[in-house]
């Protein structure tokens, strides 16, 4: 449970930021990741009661070594509530925000959005009966929604880093020099994606995370995109790809998240943002992804221990899964 | 060498159906899935246990036919991996792709056999 010295400083934050009085019910924690801490609340604000969530930058990103932090790109708490403040105003549906803390809130780094409700758990979205109408129009939500994020002028967001393909293949070598440690199957991914990188592709805003488990989802489809914290600029091909790694479909049958057609997402994407776009290109991104998420497992693995917890232990044992959907894309046998 | 029985792997196997067929059942919430994740940990340890030493072997013979020297796996895996990225061995060339192949079929055949059928 929260301490009382907890709740009075969120409610005077809550005052000063939103609205009077700022009284504080069910402050409820929902998830503790690496990076933050995320709780539920209510409050009170001009006499009525109001649904939240608290984002709160956590401790445990200390126990990332630096070296490691400067090579991906991952924003601050201020910066991941701008970017959705940006994209918000750009039609995208980001959760809206409502207070960034500074340092006279005495809770660290943090924000304040709305909450909507819905489903986030993305084996639930894909079996449950309620939502078959959501998961036939999921595809083409996520085409629009990218074509919008995609055109959030980077002037608005000037914290975004830009890491290109070419940048990420070398960050992805310095994480394994870091950890000294080699594996074939890693080096032939890096390695290809070396060899294939996109030509003269576009520069724009890039969601970073855009997948299934990362959506608030209704009976009428996605409601809210969540996570931006690893936002950043580059290739938009690679929100297409990302989305589409067979990670992220939870067992469901279809590429798009395990609900829907590549191609309902790409005529929606088209149609919505103007720009052809080439499934080849997608498919890079698709593939270099699936190497990507080796190297998550790889770095959950490697601070697997009896104190991390049997989840973060089996998480580590999961490194092959992505390499093996990334050895048969390459071969064409998905 | 004197050993004692059951073998390692049995006695997982009867942990195994403990939690699984009596403990589970009483769960919810958290503690059941945490153990449904400690039944899947604890299969890897036991298939590891059966499977590694045999995987091991045929991995070293690969490695040592693509790399035309003999040695410890680990220690030919760990040149092999350095050669793809020196760029001294392409990642088209056949016999790598099916060395590789098959060191990903092994381990998942210890790690999550379910993910070799999707």
């Amino acid at each position: 449970m929260p301490s009382d010295d907890f709740a009075a400083r969120l409610r005077t934050a809550v005052a000063r930021h939103i609205g009077a009085p700022g009284t504080i019910f069910n402050l409820n924690r929902l998830t503790g990741g690496a990076n933050k801490t995320t709780w539920s609340f209510d409050a009170e604000v001009a006499g009525a009661r109001h649904p939240f969530i608290l984002q709160l930058a956590s401790a445990g990103i200390a126990d990332v070594p630096q070296e490691l932090l400067d090579l991906s790109p991952h924003l601050t708490a201020e910066q991941d509530a701008r970017y959705m403040i940006a994209a918000v105003n750009h039609g995208v549906p980001a959760p809206r925000v409502r207070a960034i803390f500074d340092d006279a809130d005495g809770l660290g780094p943090g924000y304040v959005t709305e909450r909507v409700e819905g489903e986030t758990l993305a084996p639930r979205i894909l079996r449950e009966e309620r939502f078959t109408r959501a998961r036939s129009l999921m595809a083409a939500q996520c085409g629009e929604i990218l074509a919008k994020i995609h055109r959030i002028p980077l002037a608005e967001v000037p914290f975004l880093k830009h890491q290109d393909a070419a940048a990420q293949v070398a960050a992805q070598r310095k994480v394994l020099d870091y950890f000294d440690f080699r594996l074939p199957a890693i080096e032939m991914g890096l390695k290809w994606a070396a060899e294939n990188l996109p030509k003269n592709p576009r520069l724009t805003a890039v969601h970073g995370d855009f997948r299934h488990g990362n959506f608030i989802v209704g009976e009428e489809g996605i409601r809210l995109v969540l996570d931006w914290e690893i936002g950043q600029s580059g290739d938009p091909m690679q929100d297409l790809g990302w989305l589409c790694v067979k990670t992220w479909r939870f067992g469901g049958p279809r590429p798009v998240g395990g609900f829907g057609a590549r191609e309902d997402l790409f005529a929606a994407y088209e149609k919505a943002s103007g720009h052809a776009v080439d499934p080849a290109h997608v498919r890079f991104w698709e593939a270099f992804g699936s190497v990507k998420w080796a190297l998550g497992c790889l770095r959950m693995g490697i601070r697997g221990s009896e104190e991390s917890g049997v989840e973060r232990c089996a998480i580590g044992r999961r490194i092959e899964e992505p390499l093996w959907d990334f050895l048969n894309l390459i071969e064409g046998r998905d | 060498m004197p050993r004692s029985f059951p073998d390692a792997t049995v006695i997982l196997k009867a942990a195994v159906k403990y939690l699984e067929e009596e403990l589970m059942p009483t769960l919810d919430g958290y503690h059941r899935f945490k153990t449904r994740v400690t039944v899947n940990a604890l299969n890897i340890v036991r298939r590891e246990l059966e499977m590694r030493e045999t995987q091991a072997a045929a991995e070293r013979v690969r490695l040592a036919s693509i790399l035309g020297h003999d040695g410890d796996v680990e220690r030919l895996s760990r040149e092999l991996a350095e050669r793809i990225r020196d760029g001294s061995i392409s990642i088209d060339d056949p016999a790598l792709r099916a060395h590789i192949r098959q060191s990903l079929a092994d381990a998942l055949a210890i790690n999550n056999p379910k993910w070799l059928t999707r």
